[in-house]
C-alpha cells in the first residue's frame, strides 16, 4: 500500500516538475519518472514472487468511498509490463526534444500517463478505477493532441480519439456501476462475491456492455478507429506507450469482467470471439495494405488485440468441458500481451527514431535506412521478426501456446465450440500469413534498398538514447523467446488469479513442456537449427557457385537499354501489397481516381495524367461517416430549437419537467 | 565457340529501315523456320547468347546498344546483320549515324545483302549451332 502510494506520489511530484524551466525539465521529470517506473515495476515483481496481493484501503482523497487498492498478481502482471514498455519510452523522450516535446503540458502529461497506467491495474474498487482510468485517457488525449496548432490530421485524431475513450468509459462505468449496485461495497472482491447472485440476462448484458467498453480501448474492430489515427499521430514515446502498454489494460478490463462475472454462458465467448476474429483478419488486411509506417503499426495492434481475445474467448468456451485447454488458452493470452507490449514498442519506437530523421512516415518515401540506421533498422528488424511470429522471439511462443490450446480444446467440445475453434484456427493462420507480408513489406520497402527521397538520403542516426530505448525491449523480446522460463512462473500465476492452471504447463529456460497435453517446443533449437540450415545451404551455394579464379564481372541492373538511375523504379510499399490488394478488392474497396487531360490541339496527346488512391479504413467510411453526417444534419436542425425567445425556453422547462414527473410517478 | 545446338538471340534494332526485321520474321516464319535449327529469339539480354543487330547505329542507339552488350552474360557474340550494320550502306555519313555496330560493340559474324535473303541468314546461323 505505501509502495503504491509512493509511486502515486513521485507521480504527481513528476507532473508538477514540468513547470521548471526548459533547460532542466525533461531530464529531471524523466529521472523521478524513471524512479516512477522502477518502483512501480519493483512492487509488480514483488507481488508475483510472494503470490501475495497487495491490498489497502483509505476513506481519504475520494469523498463517500475513498480509495480501495487491491493489486492482485494479474494486475501485477500488467503492471510490470507496463514499467517495461514505460522505461524504455521515458528514454526514448529524453532523446525526443523535437515536435515540442519537452513542453510543460507535453511533459507533465506523459508524466501522468505513465502513473496512471502503472496504477489502473491496482484499482481495487469501482472509483478509484474510473478516476484512473480517465486520468489515463485525458493525459494520454494531450499527449495524442500534441502538434494540432500545426496539423490537421493531429487534430482529427485527437477528435476521434477522445470521442472514442470518452464513449468507451461511459460503456464502463455503466457496466460496473450495475454490478456496485448489487453488491455490498464498490471494491472488486465485493462484486465478485455478488455477481453471482445476479439474474443471468443481467449478468450477460453487463458482460457485453463491458466487452465493447473495454474492446473500444483495446482497438477491437469495429471501434477501432481511434487506433491508426491516434498511434501514427502521437509522438514516439507515446504512441509506443499508447501501443505496447493502454491497449493491454483493455484487455486487462475484459478479463476484470470475466473475474467479476464468472465464466459465465458459451454465447458471451462467442460474442468476443466473433469481435476478436474480425479484428485479427481486418487489422492484419489493413496492415498488409497500409503504406504509413505508423498506420500499419496500429492496424498490426488491431490485429494482435484481435488474437488476444480470439484465446480469451477460447478460454471461456473450453470452461466447462476442457479445464486444462481452458487454463492454458488464457496462459497463452497473457503470454501474448506481454509479447506484444514489448515487440511493438520496439517497433513504435524504431518508427518514431525513423520519423525523427526523416520527417516521413510514408514508406513509399522512406528506403535505404539500414545503411545509414544500422541500430534502429536492427531494432526493427528483431520486432517484425517478432511481431511476425518467428522463432527464437518471444511472438513465436506466445502464438504457439494459443495454437496448442486451441488444438487441444476440441476434445470432449460440444458441436458450437467445435465450429468456433475451427473458425479461431483458421483466423489466426490467415492472420499470420498477412503479418508476415505485412512487416516484409515494412522492412523490405522501408530499410532496405536505396533512398526514396531526399530526407530518406541524407538521414542521421538518432541520438544515442532514442537508440538505446527501443534496444532495451528488442533484448527483452530476444530474452523471452529464447528462454521462456523468465517469465513463465509469474504468468501463470497472474493467470490463477483468474483460472487455476490445470494444464500442466512448466517452463525450462530454453522451452515449453505441456504434459497434460504431451506437447513441447524449444525456440532455441528451432532457431539453431534454422541458422544451421541457412550455413549448410550458404556452403552448398558457396560449392555450387563459380569456381575459385573464376571472374565475377559487376554490372548495373537491366533496364531495357536505359541507364537505372531513378530509385523510384524500386518496388514501393503500394506495388507490394497491390496484389493483395486487387485479392481483397470486395473487403477493402480502395478508391481509384485517374484523370487525364488532353492537350488542345489533338485528343491523342495527353498534357497530364493524375493518379491518386487511397486506402481508407472502410469501417469508418461506410459505418461512422454515415452516422457522423446523421448527427451532423440533426444538429444543424436542433438549433432551430433555440430562436431566443424565453418564453419557448419556459416552455421547454415546463414540459421537461411535467415529463419527468409522469416518468417517475 | 560450340553453343550444343542452341543459339538464343536478342535483336536489337539500332536504326534499321525494317527491311532486315521483315527477313528476320520470315528466318523464324514457317517457311524458314530457324528453330528447327536450334535457334531462338528471345526477350532479355541476360538471356541470350548473341546478339543480332540491325541498321546503322544512330546516336540515340548506341548507349542503349552498347548497355544491351555489357547486360549479356559470357561468351557472347554479336552478329552485324544486313549491309546498315556492317558499314552504314546507304545511310553513311547520315547526320543521325554513330556509326557501323562495329564502331560500337565488337563484332563476330556479318552477314551482307540488303536485306540479307532468309536463306543466307539461316545459313549464317548454322554455323553456330552446327545443325
Amino acid at each position: 500500500m505505501i509502495v503504491l502510494a509512493l509511486v502515486a506520489g513521485l507521480g504527481v511530484l513528476a507532473t508538477l516538475t514540468a513547470l521548471v524551466p526548459r533547460a532542466v525539465r525533461v531530464k529531471l521529470v524523466a529521472g523521478l519518472l524513471g524512479l516512477v517506473e522502477i518502483v512501480g515495476g519493483a512492487t509488480a515483481i514483488r507481488v508475483l514472487a510472494t503470490n501475495h496481493a497487495i491490498v489497502g484501503h483509505t476513506s481519504s482523497l475520494v469523498p463517500f468511498t475513498g480509495v480501495r487498492i487491491d493489486l492482485t498478481p494479474l494486475g501485477a502482471l500488467f503492471t510490470l509490463t507496463t514499467a517495461v514498455v514505460a522505461i524504455a519510452a521515458t528514454i526514448h523522450w529524453v532523446g525526443y526534444r523535437r515536435h515540442a516535446m519537452s513542453s510543460v503540458s507535453l511533459s507533465s502529461a506523459f508524466a501522468l500517463f505513465v502513473t496512471s497506467l502503472l496504477l489502473v491495474p491496482a484499482a481495487g474498487d469501482i472509483v478509484t478505477f474510473l478516476v484512473l482510468w480517465e486520468v489515463m485517457a485525458l493525459s494520454s488525449l494531450v499527449l495524442v493532441a500534441h502538434d494540432h496548432a500545426k496539423r490537421d490530421e493531429t487534430r482529427q485524431a485527437a477528435w476521434w480519439y477522445g470521442a472514442m475513450t470518452q464513449g468507451g468509459a461511459a460503456l464502463i462505468t455503466l457496466g460496473l456501476v450495475v454490478l456496485g449496485g448489487h453488491a455490498a461495497n464498490p471494491s472488486f472482491s465485493a462484486i465478485a462475491a455478488s455477481a453471482s447472485h445476479l439474474p443471468a440476462a443481467t449478468r450477460g448484458a453487463v458482460f457485453l456492455v463491458l466487452l465493447v467498453g473495454f474492446g473500444s480501448k483495446a482497438g477491437l474492430v469495429p471501434a477501432h478507429v481511434w487506433l491508426p489515427r491516434a498511434h501514427a499521430e502521437a509522438p514516439a514515446p507515446a504512441s509506443a506507450l499508447l501501443s505496447g502498454a493502454m491497449v493491454n489494460l483493455g484487455i486487462y478490463g475484459i478479463v476484470l469482467a470475466r473475474t467479476l462475472l464468472g465464466v459465465g454462458a458459451t454465447w458471451w465467448w462467442l460474442v468476443a470471439g466473433f469481435f476478436g476474429v474480425i479484428s485479427a483478419l481486418y487489422g492484419s488486411l489493413y496492415a498488409a495494405t497500409s503504406t504509413d509506417l505508423k498506420r500499419l503499426l496500429a492496424y498490426s495492434t488491431s490485429d494482435n488485440m484481435g488474437l488476444v481475445v480470439i484465446g480469451l474467448s477460447a478460454s471461456g468456451l473450453f470452461a466447462a468441458h476442457n479445464a486444462a485447454a481452458s487454463s492454458l488458452a488464457l496462459i497463452a493470452t497473457l503470454v501474448l500481451v506481454t509479447a506484444h507490449a514489448l515487440y511493438k514498442s520496439t517497433l513504435f519506437l524504431g518508427a518514431g527514431s525513423v520519423q525523427y530523421a526523416t520527417d516521413e512516415r510514408d514508406l513509399d518515401r522512406l528506403g535505404g535506412l539500414a545503411r545509414t540506421m544500422p541500430v534502429t533498422t536492427a531494432v526493427i528488424v528483431v520486432g517484425a521478426l517478432a511481431v511476425a511470429a518467428l522463432p527464437p522471439l518471444n511472438g513465436f511462443g506466445a502464438e504457439w501456446l494459443v495454437v496448442q490450446s486451441l488444438v487441444h480444446g476440441l476434445s470432449g467440445a460440444d458441436p458450437v465450440t467445435t465450429v468456433a475453434t475451427a473458425v479461431f484456427v483458421a483466423a489466426l493462420a490467415l492472420t499470420g500469413g498477412l503479418t508476415i507480408v505485412a512487416f516484409v513489406k515494412a522492412v523490405g520497402v522501408g530499410f532496405l534498398g536505396r533512398a526514396r527521397s531526399e530526407s530518406a538520403e541524407h538521414a542521421r542516426e538518432v541520438p544515442v538514447s532514442m537508440r538505446i530505448a527501443p534496444a532495451i525491449t528488442a533484448a527483452a523480446c530476444v530474452a523471452l523467446g529464447v528462454a521462456p522460463g523468465l517469465a513463465i512462473t509469474a504468468i501463470s500465476r497472474a493467470s490463477d488469479a483468474v483460472a487455476p492452471n490445470r494444464s500442466g504447463l512448466t517452463a525450462t529456460l530454453s522451452g515449453f513442456h505441456l504434459q497434460a497435453l504431451r506437447s513441447a517446443v524449444d525456440p532455441l533449437a528451432l532457431a539453431l537449427g534454422a541458422v544451421a540450415a541457412a550455413l549448410v545451404v550458404a556452403g552448398l551455394r558457396r560449392a555450387g557457385g563459380p569456381r575459385t579464379g573464376a571472374k565475377l564481372r559487376v554490372f548495373e541492373p537491366w533496364g531495357s537499354g536505359r541507364a537505372v538511375t531513378s530509385a523510384r523504379m524500386q518496388y514501393t510499399a503500394t506495388s507490394f501489397a497491390e496484389p493483395l490488394q486487387r485479392v481483397f478488392d470486395d473487403v477493402l474497396a480502395p478508391q481509384h481516381d485517374l484523370d487525364v487531360s488532353h492537350v488542345l490541339e489533338s485528343r491523342y496527346y495527353v498534357e497530364r495524367v493524375a493518379y491518386a488512391s487511397a486506402n481508407d479504413d472502410i469501417v469508418e467510411r461506410r459505418l461512422y461517416r454515415p452516422v457522423l453526417a446523421l448527427a451532423a444534419v440533426l444538429g444543424v436542425r436542433a438549433r432551430g430549437l433555440a430562436n431566443g425567445s424565453v418564453h419557448r425556453y419556459l416552455a421547454y422547462g415546463f414540459v421537461v419537467l411535467v415529463i419527468a414527473l409522469v416518468v417517475v410517478s | 565457340m560450340n553453343l550444343r545446338h542452341s543459339l538464343q538471340l536478342r535483336h536489337v534494332d539500332a536504326g534499321s529501315c525494317n527491311g532486315c526485321e521483315i527477313e528476320i520474321g520470315s528466318v523464324f516464319g514457317p517457311v524458314y523456320d530457324a528453330e528447327r535449327i536450334g535457334a531462338r529469339l528471345v526477350a532479355s539480354p541476360r538471356h541470350a547468347d548473341a546478339l543480332l543487330v540491325t541498321g546503322p547505329v544512330t546516336h540515340n542507339m548506341a548507349s542503349p546498344l552498347e548497355r544491351t552488350y555489357l547486360a549479356m552474360p559470357e561468351p557472347r557474340l554479336v552478329i552485324a546483320l544486313g549491309d546498315c550494320a556492317r558499314d552504314c550502306g546507304v545511310f553513311s555519313g547520315g547526320y543521325a549515324v554513330a556509326g557501323a555496330v562495329a564502331d560500337v560493340v565488337p563484332v563476330d559474324l556479318e552477314i551482307p545483302g540488303c536485306p540479307p535473303h532468309p536463306d543466307e541468314i539461316v545459313s549464317a546461323l548454322r554455323r553456330f549451332t552446327n545443325r
